[in-house]
């Protein structure tokens, strides 16, 4: 017990040493600024609530449904998802050494939307009376991604530095199959089971209720931590897995955590919101422009950026141009892909 | 206290690299390694460290298998210098340094980091490149980062007596001569106040001047171990090396060419 309580503290502090003043700082703006959108997309949408009255109490009985069972749920699920993209974006950067590592990009998500609608249709047609628990459909989306991410750390021979663009083309022709799969799924199951192609590739977060969300929420928090208990690891790892292993790194140890972690955060992600592209590959980069590279900060940084973008941009797509929505994947893919061209320019510059 | 190798085979890929190599690491005392290219003097290096197994023998740390010695203790007693790798994002040099800071577990260690730090920055005579971007730096001058991080690692306050080992693979490649020489100078200081120090050189005159004791590989066997004078003898290096090498004594000096 004593023992434990001391590792807590001597990686508190170790933490510590690895973190610069100004970039606490940083870290707390982005609190400050996800908490705030938080707010402000909590108030703002087809219905507008005055927060004033809410706290008083004097809303009508239609307005506080709205308020905690429609759009209370789909901010925490865009926060979650913006928080976790932007975490497994960064992580997997980091393990990949590969500044273009992003959960879409190399097919993570790709996987894990074909899990979830593999459960989805195959549970509907085989599985009937089974009760589709609402974790099963996360565990299908975690087992896509961890198959996509398994299958990478085989081709990558255990995610050896094999240059920028090999990964991006394995990326390619993962998400072309996954895009096969998840077509058929959807033609042969025409009902309403599975929701329409635009859902699984462009994403969206209407329609979460609390049952479906809090398994989610589970699931996220607990891998989100995960990530973060390795990150000063994941600083060591850029030396090469030979140095860090030198420094006291059991790496084997970091690249399971960092593959179930990741597959977990991304697979429940997906299985509620369908794949949205570029926010695990933009929100780490916009960290890093902010204040260095270092995990210690990257990590939470990407975390809070990526929930802050998020909500902003599920706030866009459902305010714009209502009362139809807009698929949030076109928002972030909108902001993100141009972003995408900046940086490769700017790595073949190097 | 040593690091040792006892009579150790290492193969990779079926084929046989070291054969029954023995050589032990002493503390206070600086081994070079020497010998041709694929004599098996960077495995030898990496097997010491704990980076490959040997087939056969067994190394240990202070009499201690190397086997019953978790990574984590082992960062604490030896650190490894070898061949540089490219790193993917623009840390700071101070940064890169800092990777040396092996995690010691307590908390009043941790206050002597900055102090840690600032001292081998200055003894490396780096202050003026810690603020810059990593990946900017020219060859040399990564080097010089490396070899900084990896005296953090060792770095221990005035009252310790820890065992230490630094084990550095070709130091100097890449360094211009007043660092090669400022370079050596460190380890040398390293040893004298009880670090055990193996170098992996090429420059026979460094070797010579140097060292405490310099061991000779060919093929993957020792040839001769022992004083600089003892194995530095132009017959010897004259067969392993295969060209006609002349060696001068007091002060020792080897001309080739």
């Amino acid at each position: 017990m004593h023992l434990t309580m001391n590792r807590i503290l001597s990686s508190i502090t170790l933490n510590r040493l690895h973190i610069s003043p100004s970039q606490l700082f940083k870290l707390n703006f982005f609190v400050f600024l996800s908490a705030l959108c938080f707010l402000i997309a909590c108030v703002n949408g087809s219905i507008a609530v005055n927060l004033s009255d809410f706290l008083s109490g004097e809303i009508s009985e239609l307005t506080k449904i709205v308020l905690l069972e429609i759009r209370l749920p789909r901010v925490i699920l865009a926060a979650l998802v913006g928080a976790s993209l932007g975490i497994s974006g960064a992580a997997l950067q980091g393990l990949f050494r590969n500044p273009l590592a992003d959960p879409g990009l190399i097919g993570v998500s790709a996987g894990a939307a074909l899990g979830a609608t593999l459960v989805i249709v195959l549970g509907s047609k085989f599985l009937s009376g089974f009760m589709l628990g609402s974790f099963l459909l996360p565990l299908g989306a975690i087992s896509g991604a961890m198959l996509v991410i398994m299958m990478l750390y085989l081709l990558t021979r255990g995610f050896g530095y094999q240059g920028v663009t090999y990964m991006l083309l394995v990326g390619i022709a993962v998400n072309a199959i996954a895009g096969v799969g998840i077509g058929i799924l959807t033609f042969i199951s025409t009902d309403s089971e599975l929701r329409g192609l635009t859902f699984w590739t462009m994403g969206s977060f209407g329609g979460v209720t609390w049952p479906l969300l809090i398994p989610a929420i589970l699931i996220i928090l607990i891998s989100v931590t995960s990530m973060m208990t390795v990150s000063r690891n994941l600083d060591l790892i850029q030396l090469g897995e030979p140095e860090a292993y030198r420094l006291g790194v059991d790496v084997k140890r970091l690249k399971y955590k960092i593959i179930l972690s990741c597959a977990a955060a991304v697979g429940a992600s997906v299985s509620l919101s369908g794949m949205i592209g570029f926010v695990g590959l933009v929100v780490p980069h916009l960290v890093r422009l902010f204040g260095g590279v270092n995990h210690n900060y990257l990590l939470p940084g990407s975390a809070f950026i990526g929930a802050a973008l998020m909500i902003t941009a599920d706030m866009l797509s459902r305010t714009m141009i209502q009362p139809a929505e807009l698929p949030v994947g076109l928002i972030t893919s909108a902001i993100g892909s141009p972003f995408f061209l900046w940086l490769i320019f700017r790595i073949k510059r190097s | 206290m040593s690091i040792q190798a006892n009579s150790i085979d290492i193969n990779l890929n079926n084929r046989s690299i070291l054969k029954d190599v023995s050589l032990s690491v002493e503390q206070g005392e600086i081994l070079s390694v020497i010998g041709p290219n694929g004599a098996g003097k960077s495995t030898l290096l990496k097997s010491l460290a704990g980076d490959i197994k040997p087939s056969e023998g067994e190394i240990s740390y202070d009499r201690k298998n190397i086997d019953e010695i978790n990574i984590q203790e082992r960062a604490f007693t030896r650190s490894v210098m070898s061949q540089l790798q490219a790193i993917a994002f623009d840390f700071s040099v101070k940064e890169i340094i800092e990777m040396g800071w092996v995690s010691r577990g307590e908390s009043t260690y941790a206050k002597e980091f900055e102090d840690a730090v600032m001292e081998v920055v200055i003894k490396c005579g780096v202050k003026s490149l810690i603020n810059r971007n990593f990946n900017t730096l020219s060859g040399g001058e990564q080097r010089r980062i490396h070899f900084a991080r990896t005296l953090l690692q060792l770095w221990r306050p005035s009252n310790s007596d820890d065992p230490k080992y630094l084990l550095l693979d070709e130091p100097t490649a890449n360094l211009d001569l007043t660092y090669e020489v400022k370079l050596l100078n460190i380890v040398k200081e390293a040893a004298s106040e009880g670090a055990g120090v193996m170098l992996v050189l090429h420059d026979l005159n460094l070797a010579a001047k140097f060292s405490d004791k310099i061991a000779l590989l060919n093929k993957g066997s020792v040839v001769k171990t022992g004083t600089p004078k003892e194995v530095l003898n132009p017959d010897i290096l004259s067969q392993v090396y295969d060209i006609d090498i002349k060696v001068q004594e007091d002060p020792l000096f080897i001309t080739y060419y």
